[in-house]
Protein backbone atom coordinates (compact mmCIF):
# COMPACT_ATOMS: atom_id res chain seq x y z
CA UNK A 1 0.00 0.00 0.00
CA UNK A 2 1.13 3.87 -0.82
CA UNK A 3 2.13 6.09 1.61
CA UNK A 4 0.63 9.38 0.35
CA UNK A 5 3.65 12.21 0.62
CA UNK A 6 2.40 15.74 2.91
CA UNK A 7 4.03 18.44 1.51
CA UNK A 8 5.06 17.22 -1.82
CA UNK A 9 2.58 16.02 -4.29
CA UNK A 10 4.68 13.53 -6.91
CA UNK A 11 2.74 12.08 -10.08
CA UNK A 12 3.54 9.45 -11.74
CA UNK A 13 2.67 9.25 -15.75
CA UNK A 14 3.22 6.35 -17.60
CA UNK A 15 2.64 7.17 -21.33
CA UNK A 16 1.63 4.74 -24.07
CA UNK A 17 4.76 1.56 -25.09
CA UNK A 18 1.85 -1.33 -24.94
CA UNK A 19 3.16 -4.12 -22.92
CA UNK A 20 6.71 -2.07 -22.05
CA UNK A 21 4.17 -0.04 -20.07
CA UNK A 22 4.79 -3.20 -17.50
CA UNK A 23 8.10 -1.56 -16.70
CA UNK A 24 5.84 1.12 -14.31
CA UNK A 25 5.44 -1.78 -11.93
CA UNK A 26 9.12 -2.53 -11.11
CA UNK A 27 9.39 1.72 -10.56
CA UNK A 28 6.16 1.37 -8.12
CA UNK A 29 8.46 -1.79 -6.15
CA UNK A 30 11.04 0.88 -6.04
CA UNK A 31 8.56 3.19 -4.47
CA UNK A 32 6.98 0.82 -2.00
CA UNK A 33 10.02 -0.30 -1.05
CA UNK A 34 11.54 2.96 -0.16
CA UNK A 35 7.87 3.75 1.00
CA UNK A 36 7.44 7.11 -1.56
CA UNK A 37 4.14 7.76 -1.71
CA UNK A 38 2.24 8.70 -5.26
CA UNK A 39 -0.60 11.14 -5.09
CA UNK A 40 -1.67 11.30 -9.43
CA UNK A 41 -1.26 8.26 -11.70
CA UNK A 42 -1.77 9.46 -15.40
CA UNK A 43 -1.41 6.82 -18.28
CA UNK A 44 -2.05 6.86 -21.88
CA UNK A 45 -2.69 3.45 -24.44
CA UNK A 46 -0.95 0.57 -22.45
CA UNK A 47 0.31 2.72 -19.56
CA UNK A 48 -3.40 3.51 -18.94
CA UNK A 49 -3.53 -0.28 -17.84
CA UNK A 50 -1.05 0.04 -15.32
CA UNK A 51 -1.86 3.60 -14.12
CA UNK A 52 -4.92 2.28 -13.32
CA UNK A 53 -4.13 -0.97 -11.29
CA UNK A 54 -1.59 0.88 -9.52
CA UNK A 55 -3.95 3.57 -8.50
CA UNK A 56 -6.93 0.92 -7.76
CA UNK A 57 -3.96 -0.17 -5.27
CA UNK A 58 -2.97 -3.74 -6.85
CA UNK A 59 0.36 -5.44 -5.31
CA UNK A 60 2.35 -5.84 -8.18
CA UNK A 61 2.16 -9.47 -8.25
CA UNK A 62 -1.63 -8.75 -8.64
CA UNK A 63 -1.10 -6.62 -11.75
CA UNK A 64 1.21 -9.17 -13.25
CA UNK A 65 -1.28 -12.28 -13.44
CA UNK A 66 -4.51 -9.46 -14.53
CA UNK A 67 -2.28 -8.17 -17.39
CA UNK A 68 -1.11 -11.80 -18.48
CA UNK A 69 -4.75 -12.74 -18.74
CA UNK A 70 -5.84 -9.95 -19.95
CA UNK A 71 -3.08 -8.77 -22.67
CA UNK A 72 -2.69 -11.97 -24.81
CA UNK A 73 -2.60 -12.42 -28.86
CA UNK A 74 -5.89 -13.84 -27.96
CA UNK A 75 -7.36 -10.23 -28.27
CA UNK A 76 -6.60 -9.71 -31.86
CA UNK A 77 -7.18 -12.76 -32.86
CA UNK A 78 -10.72 -11.99 -33.94
CA UNK A 79 -10.27 -10.31 -37.31
CA UNK A 80 -13.57 -8.27 -37.66
CA UNK A 81 -15.12 -9.54 -41.18
CA UNK A 82 -17.29 -6.38 -41.32
CA UNK A 83 -14.24 -4.37 -41.66
CA UNK A 84 -12.78 -6.92 -44.39
CA UNK A 85 -16.07 -5.57 -46.16
CA UNK A 86 -15.88 -2.52 -45.02
CA UNK A 87 -12.67 -1.78 -47.40
CA UNK A 88 -13.54 -3.57 -50.40
CA UNK A 89 -17.33 -1.96 -50.50
CA UNK A 90 -17.04 0.93 -48.05
CA UNK A 91 -20.94 2.49 -49.69
CA UNK A 92 -22.54 -1.05 -49.09
CA UNK A 93 -21.33 -2.03 -45.60
CA UNK A 94 -21.61 1.46 -44.40
CA UNK A 95 -18.21 2.47 -43.92
CA UNK A 96 -17.69 4.87 -40.86
CA UNK A 97 -15.78 5.64 -37.98
CA UNK A 98 -15.70 2.81 -36.03
CA UNK A 99 -13.69 1.35 -38.38
CA UNK A 100 -11.34 -1.26 -37.03
CA UNK A 101 -9.09 -4.83 -38.32
CA UNK A 102 -9.87 -6.35 -35.39
CA UNK A 103 -13.32 -7.44 -33.81
CA UNK A 104 -13.19 -5.62 -30.05
CA UNK A 105 -15.91 -7.62 -28.43
CA UNK A 106 -12.79 -10.11 -26.76
CA UNK A 107 -10.59 -7.08 -25.38
CA UNK A 108 -13.72 -5.04 -24.00
CA UNK A 109 -14.83 -8.71 -22.05
CA UNK A 110 -10.91 -9.00 -20.92
CA UNK A 111 -10.97 -5.62 -19.78
CA UNK A 112 -14.18 -5.69 -17.84
CA UNK A 113 -13.41 -8.70 -16.45
CA UNK A 114 -10.11 -7.36 -14.81
CA UNK A 115 -11.27 -4.65 -13.59
CA UNK A 116 -14.87 -5.05 -13.52
CA UNK A 117 -17.31 -1.95 -12.35
CA UNK A 118 -14.47 0.05 -10.72
CA UNK A 119 -14.73 3.50 -11.40
CA UNK A 120 -12.43 6.37 -11.22
CA UNK A 121 -14.63 7.25 -7.80
CA UNK A 122 -12.52 3.81 -6.39
CA UNK A 123 -8.91 4.56 -6.72
CA UNK A 124 -6.42 4.80 -3.68
CA UNK A 125 -4.67 7.49 -6.18
CA UNK A 126 -6.99 10.28 -8.45
CA UNK A 127 -6.32 8.61 -11.64
CA UNK A 128 -6.75 10.16 -15.20
CA UNK A 129 -6.52 8.30 -18.28
CA UNK A 130 -5.75 10.22 -21.83
CA UNK A 131 -7.19 9.33 -24.65
CA UNK A 132 -7.99 11.75 -28.62
CA UNK A 133 -11.58 13.17 -29.60
CA UNK A 134 -11.13 11.29 -32.92
CA UNK A 135 -13.14 14.48 -34.82
CA UNK A 136 -11.20 17.31 -33.38
CA UNK A 137 -8.01 15.83 -32.52
CA UNK A 138 -7.74 16.92 -29.18
CA UNK A 139 -6.37 15.53 -26.07
CA UNK A 140 -9.44 14.37 -23.78
CA UNK A 141 -8.77 13.65 -20.08
CA UNK A 142 -10.85 10.72 -18.13
CA UNK A 143 -11.09 10.86 -14.77
CA UNK A 144 -14.75 9.76 -13.87
CA UNK A 145 -16.92 6.38 -14.68
CA UNK A 146 -16.05 3.17 -15.52
CA UNK A 147 -12.32 2.81 -15.46
CA UNK A 148 -12.23 -0.01 -18.08
CA UNK A 149 -14.09 1.73 -20.76
CA UNK A 150 -11.54 4.51 -19.97
CA UNK A 151 -8.96 1.99 -20.48
CA UNK A 152 -10.96 0.93 -23.51
CA UNK A 153 -10.60 4.30 -25.05
CA UNK A 154 -7.16 5.14 -24.86
CA UNK A 155 -5.68 1.63 -26.00
CA UNK A 156 -7.54 2.35 -29.38
CA UNK A 157 -5.08 1.98 -31.80
CA UNK A 158 -5.19 3.42 -34.87
CA UNK A 159 -6.67 1.14 -37.86
CA UNK A 160 -6.54 -1.69 -35.11
CA UNK A 161 -9.42 -1.09 -32.88
CA UNK A 162 -12.43 0.52 -33.62
CA UNK A 163 -13.02 3.91 -31.55
CA UNK A 164 -14.93 3.51 -28.20
CA UNK A 165 -17.62 6.14 -27.31
CA UNK A 166 -17.59 7.63 -23.67
CA UNK A 167 -20.37 10.41 -23.17
CA UNK A 168 -21.10 10.34 -26.89
CA UNK A 169 -17.22 10.90 -28.23
CA UNK A 170 -15.59 8.95 -30.65
CA UNK A 171 -12.21 7.80 -28.80
CA UNK A 172 -8.94 6.95 -30.04
CA UNK A 173 -5.59 6.15 -28.66
CA UNK A 174 -4.10 9.05 -26.06
CA UNK A 175 -1.04 8.20 -28.04
CA UNK A 176 -2.59 10.31 -30.95
CA UNK A 177 -2.76 13.92 -29.19
CA UNK A 178 0.16 12.95 -26.84
CA UNK A 179 2.29 10.22 -25.93
CA UNK A 180 3.47 11.13 -22.77
CA UNK A 181 0.70 12.97 -21.17
CA UNK A 182 2.88 15.25 -18.20
CA UNK A 183 0.53 18.22 -18.99
CA UNK A 184 -2.08 16.30 -17.36
CA UNK A 185 -0.23 16.19 -13.99
CA UNK A 186 1.31 19.59 -14.63
CA UNK A 187 -2.47 21.04 -14.01
CA UNK A 188 -3.30 19.03 -11.33
CA UNK A 189 -0.86 21.40 -9.25
CA UNK A 190 1.73 18.58 -8.67
CA UNK A 191 5.26 19.12 -7.66
CA UNK A 192 7.30 16.33 -8.94
CA UNK A 193 6.43 13.90 -11.42
CA UNK A 194 7.50 10.57 -12.24
CA UNK A 195 7.43 10.28 -16.46
CA UNK A 196 7.85 7.08 -18.08
CA UNK A 197 8.01 6.77 -21.44
CA UNK A 198 8.55 4.54 -24.15
CA UNK A 199 9.63 5.42 -28.03
CA UNK A 200 7.44 3.66 -30.44
CA UNK A 201 9.23 0.61 -32.06
CA UNK A 202 9.49 0.95 -35.83
CA UNK A 203 8.92 -1.64 -38.62
CA UNK A 204 11.53 -3.82 -39.15
CA UNK A 205 10.28 -4.25 -43.06
CA UNK A 206 7.55 -2.21 -44.40
CA UNK A 207 5.64 -4.85 -47.16
CA UNK A 208 2.09 -3.48 -46.99
CA UNK A 209 0.15 -0.36 -46.46
CA UNK A 210 -1.10 -0.88 -43.17
CA UNK A 211 2.67 -1.56 -42.29
CA UNK A 212 2.91 1.79 -43.92
CA UNK A 213 0.14 3.81 -41.80
CA UNK A 214 1.82 1.96 -38.91
CA UNK A 215 5.55 2.91 -39.75
CA UNK A 216 3.96 6.69 -40.38
CA UNK A 217 2.01 6.21 -36.71
CA UNK A 218 5.23 5.35 -35.28
CA UNK A 219 7.28 8.65 -36.91
CA UNK A 220 4.73 11.02 -35.55
CA UNK A 221 4.34 9.72 -32.38
CA UNK A 222 7.93 9.60 -31.22
CA UNK A 223 8.52 13.08 -32.41
CA UNK A 224 5.16 14.51 -30.62
CA UNK A 225 6.95 12.55 -27.63
CA UNK A 226 10.07 14.59 -27.89
CA UNK A 227 8.29 17.74 -28.98
CA UNK A 228 5.93 17.48 -26.07
CA UNK A 229 8.16 16.15 -23.68
CA UNK A 230 10.79 19.44 -24.39
CA UNK A 231 7.50 21.82 -24.08
CA UNK A 232 6.82 20.49 -20.59
CA UNK A 233 10.07 20.20 -19.57
CA UNK A 234 10.82 23.71 -19.91
CA UNK A 235 7.62 25.68 -19.00
CA UNK A 236 6.85 23.34 -16.29
CA UNK A 237 7.01 24.55 -12.58
CA UNK A 238 7.39 21.18 -11.06
CA UNK A 239 10.12 19.20 -11.54
CA UNK A 240 10.23 16.10 -14.47
CA UNK A 241 12.08 13.18 -13.94
CA UNK A 242 12.10 11.16 -16.79
CA UNK A 243 12.40 7.89 -16.37
CA UNK A 244 13.20 5.48 -19.86
CA UNK A 245 13.69 1.99 -19.63
CA UNK A 246 16.38 0.56 -21.86
CA UNK A 247 15.74 -2.93 -23.51
CA UNK A 248 18.11 -4.83 -25.51
CA UNK A 249 15.54 -7.13 -26.50
CA UNK A 250 13.28 -6.41 -28.93
CA UNK A 251 9.52 -6.27 -27.33
CA UNK A 252 6.70 -6.73 -29.35
CA UNK A 253 2.96 -6.20 -29.08
CA UNK A 254 2.19 -9.29 -27.21
CA UNK A 255 5.47 -10.32 -25.54
CA UNK A 256 3.76 -11.04 -22.37
CA UNK A 257 6.32 -13.69 -21.35
CA UNK A 258 8.69 -10.99 -21.20
CA UNK A 259 7.06 -8.76 -18.46
CA UNK A 260 9.52 -9.93 -15.69
CA UNK A 261 12.56 -8.66 -17.50
CA UNK A 262 10.06 -5.49 -18.70
CA UNK A 263 9.74 -4.69 -14.98
CA UNK A 264 13.38 -5.79 -14.06
CA UNK A 265 14.50 -3.25 -16.23
CA UNK A 266 11.56 -0.53 -14.81
CA UNK A 267 13.21 -1.15 -11.52
CA UNK A 268 16.74 -0.58 -12.99
CA UNK A 269 15.61 2.67 -14.65
CA UNK A 270 14.09 3.46 -11.66
CA UNK A 271 16.70 3.12 -9.44
CA UNK A 272 18.83 5.35 -11.10
CA UNK A 273 16.41 8.50 -10.72
CA UNK A 274 15.90 7.20 -7.31
CA UNK A 275 18.79 9.53 -5.81
CA UNK A 276 17.47 12.52 -7.11
CA UNK A 277 14.01 11.99 -6.35
CA UNK A 278 15.28 11.72 -2.67
CA UNK A 279 16.92 14.51 -2.67
CA UNK A 280 13.95 16.47 -4.28
CA UNK A 281 11.55 14.88 -1.86
CA UNK A 282 14.11 15.70 1.08
CA UNK A 283 14.52 19.28 0.23
CA UNK A 284 11.38 19.69 0.21
CA UNK A 285 10.97 18.17 3.74
CA UNK A 286 9.07 14.92 3.15
CA UNK A 287 11.67 11.95 2.90
CA UNK A 288 10.36 8.19 3.25
CA UNK B 1 22.53 48.29 -42.98
CA UNK B 2 24.99 47.02 -41.86
CA UNK B 3 26.29 43.63 -39.10
CA UNK B 4 23.76 45.46 -36.14
CA UNK B 5 20.96 44.86 -38.33
CA UNK B 6 18.37 41.87 -37.00
CA UNK B 7 18.96 38.62 -39.08
CA UNK B 8 15.28 37.57 -40.92
CA UNK B 9 14.07 34.37 -41.47
CA UNK B 10 11.09 33.05 -43.44
CA UNK B 11 9.42 29.22 -42.63
CA UNK B 12 6.74 28.37 -44.52
CA UNK B 13 5.16 25.50 -43.27
CA UNK B 14 3.45 22.14 -44.44
CA UNK B 15 -0.38 22.78 -45.87
CA UNK B 16 -0.61 21.57 -48.95
CA UNK B 17 -2.60 24.20 -51.40
CA UNK B 18 -3.36 26.45 -48.73
CA UNK B 19 0.63 27.18 -48.87
CA UNK B 20 -0.78 29.41 -51.87
CA UNK B 21 -0.82 31.96 -48.95
CA UNK B 22 2.84 32.31 -49.21
CA UNK B 23 2.19 34.40 -52.39
CA UNK B 24 0.20 37.17 -50.60
CA UNK B 25 2.83 37.16 -47.39
CA UNK B 26 5.72 37.71 -50.31
CA UNK B 27 3.73 39.99 -51.78
CA UNK B 28 3.57 42.17 -48.37
CA UNK B 29 6.92 41.58 -47.56
CA UNK B 30 8.21 42.84 -51.05
CA UNK B 31 6.07 45.78 -51.27
CA UNK B 32 7.35 46.52 -47.69
CA UNK B 33 11.48 46.18 -48.58
CA UNK B 34 11.25 43.87 -45.43
CA UNK B 35 14.87 42.32 -45.87
CA UNK B 36 15.26 38.10 -45.43
CA UNK B 37 18.31 36.52 -45.09
CA UNK B 38 17.40 32.85 -44.87
CA UNK B 39 13.96 30.54 -45.71
CA UNK B 40 12.79 27.49 -44.50
CA UNK B 41 9.79 25.35 -46.49
CA UNK B 42 8.15 22.34 -45.30
CA UNK B 43 6.60 20.42 -47.67
CA UNK B 44 3.58 21.84 -49.65
CA UNK B 45 5.79 25.28 -48.26
CA UNK B 46 8.94 24.02 -49.55
CA UNK B 47 7.07 25.15 -53.08
CA UNK B 48 7.29 28.63 -52.21
CA UNK B 49 10.43 28.71 -49.96
CA UNK B 50 12.03 27.60 -52.97
CA UNK B 51 10.83 30.20 -55.02
CA UNK B 52 10.74 32.82 -52.62
CA UNK B 53 14.89 31.91 -52.37
CA UNK B 54 15.35 32.84 -55.98
CA UNK B 55 13.95 36.69 -55.09
CA UNK B 56 11.13 36.45 -58.32
CA UNK B 57 7.85 38.58 -58.09
CA UNK B 58 5.31 37.86 -56.49
CA UNK B 59 2.76 37.41 -59.89
CA UNK B 60 5.57 35.46 -61.18
CA UNK B 61 4.82 33.31 -57.81
CA UNK B 62 1.43 33.04 -58.78
CA UNK B 63 1.79 32.04 -62.61
CA UNK B 64 4.21 29.41 -61.64
CA UNK B 65 2.29 27.73 -58.64
CA UNK B 66 -0.94 26.96 -61.14
CA UNK B 67 1.71 24.76 -63.16
CA UNK B 68 2.55 23.08 -60.35
CA UNK B 69 -1.22 22.34 -58.82
CA UNK B 70 -2.47 20.53 -62.35
CA UNK B 71 -5.63 18.78 -61.97
CA UNK B 72 -3.36 15.61 -63.54
CA UNK B 73 -1.31 15.73 -60.49
CA UNK B 74 -3.36 12.17 -58.76
CA UNK B 75 -2.53 9.99 -61.63
CA UNK B 76 -3.12 6.09 -60.60
CA UNK B 77 -4.77 7.26 -57.41
CA UNK B 78 -8.20 6.06 -58.54
CA UNK B 79 -6.77 2.37 -59.56
CA UNK B 80 -4.19 1.97 -56.78
CA UNK B 81 -6.86 3.05 -54.25
CA UNK B 82 -8.68 0.28 -55.96
CA UNK B 83 -6.39 -2.38 -55.63
CA UNK B 84 -5.64 -1.14 -52.13
CA UNK B 85 -9.08 -2.92 -51.66
CA UNK B 86 -9.07 -5.59 -53.37
CA UNK B 87 -5.85 -7.09 -51.96
CA UNK B 88 -3.93 -6.68 -55.31
CA UNK B 89 -2.12 -3.60 -54.30
CA UNK B 90 1.67 -4.65 -53.85
CA UNK B 91 3.16 -1.89 -51.25
CA UNK B 92 6.21 -1.44 -49.73
CA UNK B 93 8.28 1.62 -48.54
CA UNK B 94 9.11 3.30 -51.75
CA UNK B 95 5.09 2.57 -52.40
CA UNK B 96 2.66 5.44 -53.10
CA UNK B 97 -0.94 5.33 -54.05
CA UNK B 98 0.05 7.93 -56.83
CA UNK B 99 2.09 7.56 -60.19
CA UNK B 100 4.79 10.43 -59.32
CA UNK B 101 5.64 10.56 -63.12
CA UNK B 102 3.18 13.68 -63.13
CA UNK B 103 4.52 15.29 -60.12
CA UNK B 104 8.14 14.86 -60.84
CA UNK B 105 7.28 16.72 -64.48
CA UNK B 106 5.64 19.32 -62.95
CA UNK B 107 8.27 20.46 -60.49
CA UNK B 108 11.37 19.65 -62.97
CA UNK B 109 9.42 22.32 -65.16
CA UNK B 110 10.02 24.55 -62.48
CA UNK B 111 13.06 23.25 -60.67
CA UNK B 112 15.00 22.14 -63.38
CA UNK B 113 18.85 21.92 -62.75
CA UNK B 114 17.93 24.80 -59.88
CA UNK B 115 21.08 24.42 -56.96
CA UNK B 116 20.88 25.23 -53.47
CA UNK B 117 23.90 27.13 -54.30
CA UNK B 118 21.87 29.65 -57.54
CA UNK B 119 19.74 30.57 -54.47
CA UNK B 120 19.91 34.51 -53.53
CA UNK B 121 18.65 33.42 -49.95
CA UNK B 122 20.03 30.35 -48.24
CA UNK B 123 17.09 27.84 -48.04
CA UNK B 124 16.88 24.70 -46.24
CA UNK B 125 14.05 22.64 -46.83
CA UNK B 126 12.66 19.66 -44.33
CA UNK B 127 11.88 16.53 -44.87
CA UNK B 128 11.86 12.99 -42.51
CA UNK B 129 13.93 9.97 -43.02
CA UNK B 130 10.95 7.03 -43.15
CA UNK B 131 13.12 4.58 -41.48
CA UNK B 132 14.51 6.05 -38.72
CA UNK B 133 11.60 8.65 -38.20
CA UNK B 134 13.77 12.02 -38.03
CA UNK B 135 14.11 14.92 -39.06
CA UNK B 136 16.39 15.49 -42.14
CA UNK B 137 17.80 18.95 -43.19
CA UNK B 138 18.38 19.60 -47.10
CA UNK B 139 20.39 22.69 -47.92
CA UNK B 140 23.00 21.90 -50.70
CA UNK B 141 22.57 19.85 -54.03
CA UNK B 142 19.27 19.99 -56.19
CA UNK B 143 16.58 21.50 -55.01
CA UNK B 144 14.52 19.31 -57.08
CA UNK B 145 15.11 16.06 -55.22
CA UNK B 146 14.67 18.53 -52.07
CA UNK B 147 11.26 19.61 -52.48
CA UNK B 148 10.08 16.02 -54.30
CA UNK B 149 11.51 14.44 -50.88
CA UNK B 150 9.50 17.22 -48.59
CA UNK B 151 6.29 17.02 -50.81
CA UNK B 152 6.34 13.05 -50.46
CA UNK B 153 2.47 12.99 -48.13
CA UNK B 154 2.41 9.77 -47.27
CA UNK B 155 0.27 7.01 -48.01
CA UNK B 156 0.23 9.28 -51.28
CA UNK B 157 3.20 10.12 -52.87
CA UNK B 158 6.03 7.69 -53.23
CA UNK B 159 9.32 8.36 -50.86
CA UNK B 160 12.16 9.77 -52.82
CA UNK B 161 15.94 9.08 -52.03
CA UNK B 162 18.48 11.60 -51.66
CA UNK B 163 22.01 10.20 -50.71
CA UNK B 164 21.12 6.81 -50.28
CA UNK B 165 18.16 7.98 -47.76
CA UNK B 166 14.53 7.48 -48.21
CA UNK B 167 12.76 10.40 -47.76
CA UNK B 168 9.11 11.56 -47.15
CA UNK B 169 6.67 14.56 -46.05
CA UNK B 170 8.93 16.84 -43.64
CA UNK B 171 4.84 17.42 -41.79
CA UNK B 172 5.88 14.12 -40.35
CA UNK B 173 8.73 15.32 -38.17
CA UNK B 174 8.53 19.17 -38.02
CA UNK B 175 5.68 20.35 -39.49
CA UNK B 176 6.80 24.38 -39.15
CA UNK B 177 10.41 24.08 -38.43
CA UNK B 178 10.84 27.04 -36.46
CA UNK B 179 13.44 25.73 -34.71
CA UNK B 180 15.84 25.07 -38.12
CA UNK B 181 15.82 28.92 -38.34
CA UNK B 182 16.54 29.27 -34.92
CA UNK B 183 19.77 27.50 -35.42
CA UNK B 184 19.89 29.27 -38.42
CA UNK B 185 20.72 32.06 -36.41
CA UNK B 186 17.40 33.87 -36.77
CA UNK B 187 16.28 36.86 -34.86
CA UNK B 188 12.98 37.61 -36.45
CA UNK B 189 11.23 34.82 -37.66
CA UNK B 190 8.36 35.23 -40.09
CA UNK B 191 6.39 31.68 -39.61
CA UNK B 192 3.56 31.05 -41.75
CA UNK B 193 1.64 27.77 -41.00
CA UNK B 194 -1.48 26.16 -41.71
CA UNK B 195 -3.66 23.35 -39.35
CA UNK B 196 -4.90 19.85 -41.56
CA UNK B 197 -8.38 19.96 -41.75
CA UNK B 198 -10.49 17.42 -39.93
CA UNK B 199 -13.41 15.52 -41.38
CA UNK B 200 -16.42 15.14 -40.06
CA UNK B 201 -17.80 11.79 -41.60
CA UNK B 202 -14.95 8.67 -42.09
CA UNK B 203 -16.30 6.83 -44.82
CA UNK B 204 -13.55 4.96 -46.56
CA UNK B 205 -9.91 3.52 -45.42
CA UNK B 206 -8.50 6.60 -46.99
CA UNK B 207 -10.37 9.10 -44.65
CA UNK B 208 -9.65 7.24 -41.74
CA UNK B 209 -5.34 7.61 -42.82
CA UNK B 210 -6.07 11.42 -43.48
CA UNK B 211 -7.72 11.45 -40.11
CA UNK B 212 -5.19 9.82 -38.07
CA UNK B 213 -2.13 11.75 -40.17
CA UNK B 214 -4.22 15.07 -39.47
CA UNK B 215 -4.55 14.56 -35.90
CA UNK B 216 -0.81 13.55 -35.24
CA UNK B 217 0.60 16.73 -37.56
CA UNK B 218 -2.28 19.02 -36.07
CA UNK B 219 -0.48 17.82 -32.80
CA UNK B 220 2.98 18.47 -33.68
CA UNK B 221 2.07 21.64 -34.78
CA UNK B 222 1.12 23.06 -31.84
CA UNK B 223 3.18 21.15 -29.51
CA UNK B 224 6.38 22.16 -31.86
CA UNK B 225 5.28 26.07 -31.48
CA UNK B 226 4.45 25.76 -28.49
CA UNK B 227 8.49 24.89 -27.24
CA UNK B 228 10.06 27.07 -29.70
CA UNK B 229 7.87 30.18 -28.53
CA UNK B 230 9.02 29.40 -25.43
CA UNK B 231 12.91 28.63 -26.08
CA UNK B 232 13.58 30.77 -28.69
CA UNK B 233 15.47 33.76 -27.73
CA UNK B 234 14.43 35.48 -31.37
CA UNK B 235 10.97 36.86 -31.53
CA UNK B 236 8.36 34.56 -33.95
CA UNK B 237 5.53 36.39 -35.51
CA UNK B 238 3.23 33.62 -36.78
CA UNK B 239 1.10 34.41 -39.61
CA UNK B 240 -1.58 31.22 -39.78
CA UNK B 241 -4.36 32.60 -42.45
CA UNK B 242 -7.91 31.59 -41.77
CA UNK B 243 -9.97 29.83 -44.73
CA UNK B 244 -13.73 29.71 -44.59
CA UNK B 245 -13.52 25.94 -45.71
CA UNK B 246 -11.56 22.78 -45.84
CA UNK B 247 -9.28 23.05 -49.51
CA UNK B 248 -8.24 20.28 -51.30
CA UNK B 249 -5.38 20.08 -53.75
CA UNK B 250 -7.58 19.88 -56.69
CA UNK B 251 -8.73 23.49 -55.29
CA UNK B 252 -6.29 25.44 -57.80
CA UNK B 253 -8.92 27.54 -58.97
CA UNK B 254 -9.13 29.34 -55.90
CA UNK B 255 -5.39 30.19 -55.57
CA UNK B 256 -5.94 33.44 -55.58
CA UNK B 257 -8.63 33.58 -52.68
CA UNK B 258 -5.58 31.54 -50.52
CA UNK B 259 -2.88 33.86 -51.72
CA UNK B 260 -5.31 37.22 -50.46
CA UNK B 261 -5.67 35.14 -47.13
CA UNK B 262 -1.95 34.87 -46.78
CA UNK B 263 -1.84 39.06 -47.54
CA UNK B 264 -4.53 39.53 -44.91
CA UNK B 265 -2.92 37.66 -42.36
CA UNK B 266 0.35 39.34 -43.46
CA UNK B 267 -0.63 42.84 -42.95
CA UNK B 268 -1.81 42.43 -39.50
CA UNK B 269 1.50 41.20 -38.44
CA UNK B 270 3.07 43.96 -40.32
CA UNK B 271 3.33 46.51 -37.93
CA UNK B 272 5.20 44.45 -35.38
CA UNK B 273 7.66 43.34 -37.28
CA UNK B 274 8.39 46.76 -38.22
CA UNK B 275 8.52 47.96 -35.19
CA UNK B 276 11.06 45.06 -34.06
CA UNK B 277 13.04 45.87 -37.37
CA UNK B 278 13.22 49.39 -36.61
CA UNK B 279 14.23 48.97 -33.22
CA UNK B 280 17.05 47.06 -33.69
CA UNK B 281 18.85 49.51 -36.45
Amino acid sequence: MALVNENTRLALVIGSGSVKCAAALGLMKVLERENIGVNLVVGCSGGALYAASIALGWPVETSIDKTLSLWTRRVTEKRSRKAVLQIILPGLFHFDENFGLIDDSRLNRQLYGAFGEASFADTHIPLHIAATDFFDGEQVVLSSGLIWEAIRASLSIPYVFPPYRVAGRALIDGYQSDPLPVGIAIKEGIDIILAMGFESPYQERITSLMRYNFQISSVTSNNLLKTNFAFHNLAHHSEIIPILPEFTQRIHLFDTEKIPYIIDEGEKAAEQALPYLKRLLGATGVSG
Amino acid sequence: MGQSRKRVALVIGSGGIKCAAAIGMWRVLQAENIPIDSIVGCSGGSLYAALIAKNIGWQELETLSRSLWTNDIMQGYTENLKASKDGSLRYNERSGLVNDAVMNRNLQQIYGELSFSDLTIPLTIVATDLLLGEKVLLSEGSVFDAIRASLAIPIIFPPWEVNGRLLIDGAVSDPLPIDVAIQNGADIIIAMGFTMSYRQRLRSMTAVQEQVNSIYMNNLLSSTYAFFNLAHHAEIFPIVPEFDEPLTMFDTQKIPQIAESGMQATQEQLPHIRRLLASSQ
